[in-house]
């Protein structure tokens, strides 16, 4: 299937990174560098790859942080539910 | 990755059972062995626990690969097509010839176990597990095409509007009359159908109609997205179930719209049937207000509610991912993720009638006019049937969020914003188990008031 361009909506007030090749606004720079590494990776400069690795390497950190967090509450719901179930039944 | 995949088997396995004794969705139920809220609070655990197992599928490649594998299908040609559409032109006029002559009642009339067994149950349930065959099907477009078209110009600012309009009238009529019972009423009413229909896909032209108007039409293709067979440039594919969904972008609010009130039709149609429902139209009806009137009231603020709650969830989802992407096209991306739901709960209703009925409608067809007083049934259901009602809703809900992870990875360059940005969704999701477990759990009370 065909993608529309995705419709956009930028506060009046915000400064978006906008990417220079398809125009759509970011509401940040590193998500402008994953978007360019993803969207139009066979076409980077070499510094663009850099900030993309950079950015991958990043966010890869930041998922593994979120996991740990999603462990945890997966953790406590298990758990929570297990001793309710103690409890009530 | 593979870790969590199991993880979410495994899961949905432990859930299987622990909520196969706690009820199912027939009128007839095992006591629940759990309170209530515990149930309900299980149900929602569920949904959520396994967006947080999904949030852990994170390989951008895998994601993708789901979502496009297909393999080729051949074309069943078209001597096929046409036969296929007079059959069921030919089923259309036999449906109302009976309806309207045959003065048997119930499931001894052909014309509403055509309608009610093999269609609704049986035939919509093919849409979404096979591929939406409708648009050859569909015998209303058949007798539309035969006629010479006016070809009007559709009013594009109308939209898909009329369609949700229309779908929520057919299940109003369904719901406030006794049109499972009573054949000719069921008879007046398809042939209302299908003179409305016939006319207005002869005034602005049968693609417009079906396209924008014909709510059949538009359920059936939105279920088809759901398929395993689909057509892509012009070609039969293969695909996995729910794999087309992703890329599904929805036209507009109109479509949104349509999509979220074929869940909240579903909901209605449980909800009058309960026990506070009952109590609260009554306490109404008492104070004079029209009874029919609560009826519409609650329909109608219902179908609001559940709109505004979806919009909601898409502005929640916006504002947690830090996008630009606008709400409505969030809107627009995300809906899709709640079809799966639907079927779920499609199937878990009508396939126990359908199993049941299915000899029935095979000793009525044989003599539509004369059927034999007290037609053949299954006996009943094996007792694990009520179980497997209830993997099918819980199916529905693991495909849906599944879906939505695949969407939000299509959406957002960073994988943590995709996350994110189903905190709407989620919640809405979890919130929408919750109450139709509930209305689920509630013992039937035969609604007051109407005729059904």
């Amino acid at each position: 299937m065909t993608e529309p361009t995705p419709e956009t909506d930028v506060p009046p007030d915000a400064t978006p990174a906008v990417c220079d090749r398809c125009g759509q606004p970011f509401a940040g720079e590193t998500y402008l560098t994953l978007h360019r590494g993803l969207d139009h990776g066979d076409a980077l400069s070499e510094a663009e790859r850099e900030a993309y690795e950079a950015a991958l390497e990043e966010e890869v950190a930041r998922l593994r942080r979120f996991r740990l967090l999603a462990l945890a509450a997966l953790v406590a719901i298990y758990f929570g539910f297990l001793m309710t179930y103690a409890v009530v039944t | 990755m593979r870790l969590a995949l199991a993880a979410v088997l495994g899961l949905s396995a432990w859930v299987g059972v622990a909520a196969a004794h706690s009820g199912s969705l027939r009128a007839t139920r095992d006591p629940i062995a759990a309170p209530t809220w515990l149930f309900l609070l299980t149900g929602g655990g569920v949904v959520g626990v396994s967006f947080l197992l999904a949030s852990f599928v994170t390989d951008r490649r895998f994601v993708d690969a789901v979502h496009d594998w297909g393999r080729s299908l051949p074309d069943p040609g078209r001597a096929l097509r046409v036969l296929v559409r007079l059959a069921a032109v030919s089923v259309l006029a036999l449906t109302l010839l009976v309806g309207a002559l045959d003065r048997a009642d119930g499931v001894r009339n052909l014309a509403i176990l055509v309608v009610w067994v093999v269609w609704w149950g049986g035939y919509v349930a093919s849409t979404y597990l096979f591929g939406n065959t409708w648009s050859t099907l569909n015998p209303f477009r058949t007798l539309a095409e035969a006629l010479p078209s006016l070809d009007r110009p559709y009013p594009d600012r109308l939209g898909a509007w009329p369609s949700v309009a229309g779908l929520l009238l057919l299940v109003w009529i369904e719901v406030v009359t006794p049109l499972a019972d009573d054949p000719q009423l069921l008879a007046a009413v398809l042939a209302a159908y299908t003179v409305v229909t016939v006319a207005g896909a002869v005034v602005v032209g049968p693609d417009s109609w079906f396209e924008h108007v014909d709510p059949l039409a538009r359920v059936f293709r939105f279920y088809g997205h759901l398929a395993p067979v689909g057509v892509d440039q012009g070609r039969l594919r293969l695909r996995l179930p729910g794999g087309a969904l992703p890329g599904v972008v929805l036209d507009g609010r109109d479509d949104v719209a349509f999509v979220v009130t074929l869940l909240f039709v579903t909901t209605y149609d449980g909800f009058v049937a309960t026990g506070p429902w009952a109590g609260g139209a009554r306490a109404l009806a008492g104070v004079g207000v029209p009874p029919l009137l609560v009826y519409l009231g609650a329909y109608l603020v219902g179908a609001a509610v559940f709109y505004l709650a979806y919009r909601a969830s898409a502005r929640l989802g916006r504002q947690r991912a830090e996008t630009y992407l606008s709400a409505t096209y969030l809107a627009r991306r995300f809906a899709p993720s709640l079809l799966p739901i639907a079927a779920g709960y499609h199937l878990a209703h009508n396939l126990g009638t359908v199993l049941v009925l299915s000899p029935t409608v095979a000793a009525v067809a044989a003599s539509p006019l004369a059927p034999p007083p007290s037609p053949p049934q299954l006996a009943g259901l094996p007792g694990w049937f009520g179980g497997l009602e209830l993997a099918f809703v819980l199916l529905g809900h693991l495909v849906a969020v599944w879906v939505a992870h695949a969407t939000a990875y299509d959406l957002f360059p960073s994988r943590l914003q995709a996350v994110r940005s189903q905190y709407g969704i989620t919640a809405v999701m979890v919130g929408y188990t919750m109450l139709s477990l509930w209305i689920v759990t509630e013992p039937y009370v035969a609604p007051p008031f109407i005729a059904s």
